[in-house]
């Protein structure tokens, strides 16, 4: 039982860490992109490139993961969010950011194959670890750091509390001189550099699989939706629960359940708290 | 003045029949060729297309059929059942083919071969799954390639008689295909008196199945049988085996010897003990040699692979090369590309010699790959696109 436990815990953390994703682009857009998974999915493949095909050190893997991954996220930003946000304010992003991932989804299939492919060990460990492997507690420590280091950005840094400004009013926060489009700009890049370290440290557990974004794109949003938009505490527990929850629905009842759980465990809370277990509902006083 | 446009339209009409006859258009006989080279499952689709290329430009060397060259009409559906409905069309009312063959995937098929067998094109069918061949209502589609429940038989056959093995743990994904081969699976065994001692189905992403193989174990398998197409399940099984240090051998799908699997192994002996359903055709014999006509057929792809190893499962090259092969033999000895002509050839096809098999079909039954045919290899024995027998 406890490897159910485990093996959940840690898959549930790489869905926070992409529900983490889309906080930091939510909270200066309003954004729920697309391709919040694939760039966990780029972070995944280009470090597993960097290091077993051009034989770099895991520390240079890393540091391609993350770039890959904030470039990303860059380009998302300009070809996907700012000129739909600058022309309409319809969720047109929807389908402009779900044509960049199937796009760059695509291109990594053409380029990198459409079979997974293993993630390098990045520390040496036998095999027969257990439930102590790296594969289990890499992504479960990441996703922790990046949420306590997100929670000391917002609280502790000038940049952080601008992004906090522009999430509660961003007409306000223009008002008094913040560049909206640069802040914007720098949260997607932060998004997409967060994605590609969280992609890199599950490399071993996910493999390196063009087909990852998706999945990760939906289970992230299950997690955001379940903890909460905007909580980054809400994603940790969101994530953590729909990965527990999928592991044992798949240990009592069978793979088959699993996803029909998932959504359903999704549709029971935005029922019963529509807000998600940690979000706040905003009213508006007119 | 009428006249005048009317003399005009004669010799214009003329002259374009004369430059498409000079430039061949009107002397080809087209075959549409719906293979997913890109996406999913592609690997498979670009070894067939190694074949299916190769024999067209074999026919069309030595004169093409009845005097006309093959047009080959390829269409990259990319694995989505969306796009091969599309090119089916495509092909069969704009390109007006002769013969289609594909697509590759049984899920795609699921699509087209309702449509071709609407428009009466003769279509041969490399899908595996059951559903895909009716006499009555597709009849001019005919099977080159096994059925699943071949594949099914054939593992569950080596597991009870040659290993000698009762206690089976089947393992499948929750696809489609996965769903329904664990369901066949079941029944076979049913037949030969056997209950699984467990049996699940699984995410095909799951990242781990350590749950499932101790399940397995305290179920007391002595065997354990994987019903997927995808890989990295497939190594995933393996991989929770050799980690729990159990010895039970793994029998089932042909994707288990896969050259991919190999690279997603923890360790290289992970692959031991593991035996997949396979093809006579692509087996070594005990004195290390391939059938003849398999072996001239690597020589021929061999330096159009680059000289070196094949690195790519060679029965999907041989299944490529044999679907043209079939329609040349159809359309010669019908005399013509005549649907009607083309369905009784085949039909009384008995012992049709292939590379990938000899095909037998017959009015009542359109599936043509034979039981002789097919067998069990060592997973990890690959060599040249080939394996070795496994244990008997």
């Amino acid at each position: 039982m406890l490897n159910v436990f485990v093996a959940g815990l840690a898959i549930g953390m790489v869905f926070a860490a992409v529900a983490l994703m889309y906080n930091v682009m939510y909270s200066t857009s309003k954004v729920l992109s697309v391709t919040t998974g694939h760039l966990s999915m780029l972070g995944g493949v280009f470090g597993a490139y960097a290091i077993s095909i051009l034989h770099l050190h895991w520390s240079i893997g890393l540091l391609a993961a993350v770039l890959v991954g904030a470039a990303f996220g860059w380009i998302t930003e300009l070809l996907g969010v700012r000129r739909i946000l600058a022309k309409s304010d319809e969720h047109l992003w929807l389908l402009s950011t779900l044509a960049l991932a199937t796009i760059v989804q695509q291109l990594i299939g053409l380029w990198w194959g459409t079979e997974p492919k293993p993630f390098p060990r990045l520390i040496a460990q036998d095999f027969n670890a257990g439930l102590l492997d790296q594969k289990f507690w890499l992504p479960i420590i990441i996703t922790l750091l990046m949420a306590l280091g997100l929670e000391l950005f917002y609280k502790r840094t000038m940049y952080g509390k601008v992004f906090m400004a522009m999430s509660e009013d961003p007409f306000a926060a223009r008002a008094r001189g913040i560049s909206t489009d640069q802040i914007r700009q720098m949260s997607y890049l932060l998004s997409g550099a967060l994605g590609g370290l969280a992609g890199f440290a599950a490399g071993q557990l996910t493999f390196a699989y063009f087909a990852l974004g998706l999945t990760l794109t939906l289970n992230g949003f299950i997690a955001l939706a379940v903890g909460g938009l905007g909580s980054n505490i809400g994603a940790l527990i969101g994530g953590v629960a729909l990965g527990l929850l999928n592991a044992f629905v798949s240990h009592w009842f069978g793979g088959e359940y699993q996803q029909t759980m998932a959504v359903g465990l999704l549709l029971t809370v935005l029922l019963v708290k529509p807000e998600g277990l940690l979000g706040s509902r905003k009213l508006r006083p007119v | 003045m009428k006249c005048k446009f009317k003399k005009l339209g004669t010799v214009l009409s003329l002259s374009i029949s004369l430059l498409a006859t000079q430039n061949g258009f009107a002397d080809t006989l087209k075959i549409g060729w719906l293979s997913s080279l890109t996406g999913p499952l592609s690997s498979a689709a670009i070894a067939e297309n190694q074949g299916v290329e190769l024999a067209v430009e074999e026919i069309n060397k030595s004169g093409g059929i009845l005097g006309k060259q093959i047009e080959l009409l390829t269409r990259d559906t990319a694995g989505d059942p969306t796009k091969a409905v599309n090119f089916a069309k495509q092909l069969a009312f704009t390109d007006k083919v002769q013969f289609v063959i594909g697509p590759v995937n049984s899920g795609e098929g699921l699509a087209t071969v309702p449509i071709l067998a609407s428009a009466g094109i003769p279509n041969i069918v490399i899908g595996s799954l059951d559903e895909l061949i009716d006499p009555v209502k597709y009849p001019k589609a005919f099977r080159m390639i096994n059925t699943n429940r071949q594949w099914i038989s054939t593992a569950n056959d080596y597991a009870l008689k040659v290993l000698k093995k009762s206690k089976v743990a089947i393992i499948a994904d929750t696809s489609g295909y996965g769903t329904s081969s664990a369901k066949s699976a079941t029944e076979l065994l049913d037949k030969a008196g056997i209950k699984p001692v467990y049996s699940v189905l699984v995410d095909p992403n799951k990242t781990d199945l350590s749950d499932e193989m101790n399940k397995a174990r305290a179920a007391g398998a002595d065997i354990v049988m994987p019903w997927s197409a995808a890989t990295g399940l497939l190594a995933r099984v393996l991989n929770a085996r050799g980690d729990m240090g159990w010895s039970v051998p793994v029998v089932g799908h042909p994707a288990l010897m896969a050259a991919q699997i190999r690279k997603l192994l923890n360790k290289p002996e992970y692959w031991d003990n593991t035996y997949a359903a396979g093809y006579m055709s692509t087996t070594y014999m005990s004195d290390g040699k391939l059938p003849a006509p398999t072996q001239a057929l690597v020589n021929k792809v061999r330096p159009k692979l680059g000289g070196g190893e094949i690195d790519i499962l060679f029965w999907w090259v041989a299944l490529g090369y044999d679907a043209v092969k079939a329609i040349e033999y159809a359309s010669k000895t019908a005399g013509s590309t005549d649907p009607a002509a083309i369905q009784k050839v085949l039909e009384g096809s008995k012992e049709f010699k292939g590379v990938y098999a000899n095909y037998s079909w017959s009015p009542t039954e359109h599936n043509g790959f034979p039981d002789s045919n097919m067998t069990v290899n060592s997973a990890n024995t690959f060599k040249d696109g080939s394996f070795k027998l496994a244990p008997h």
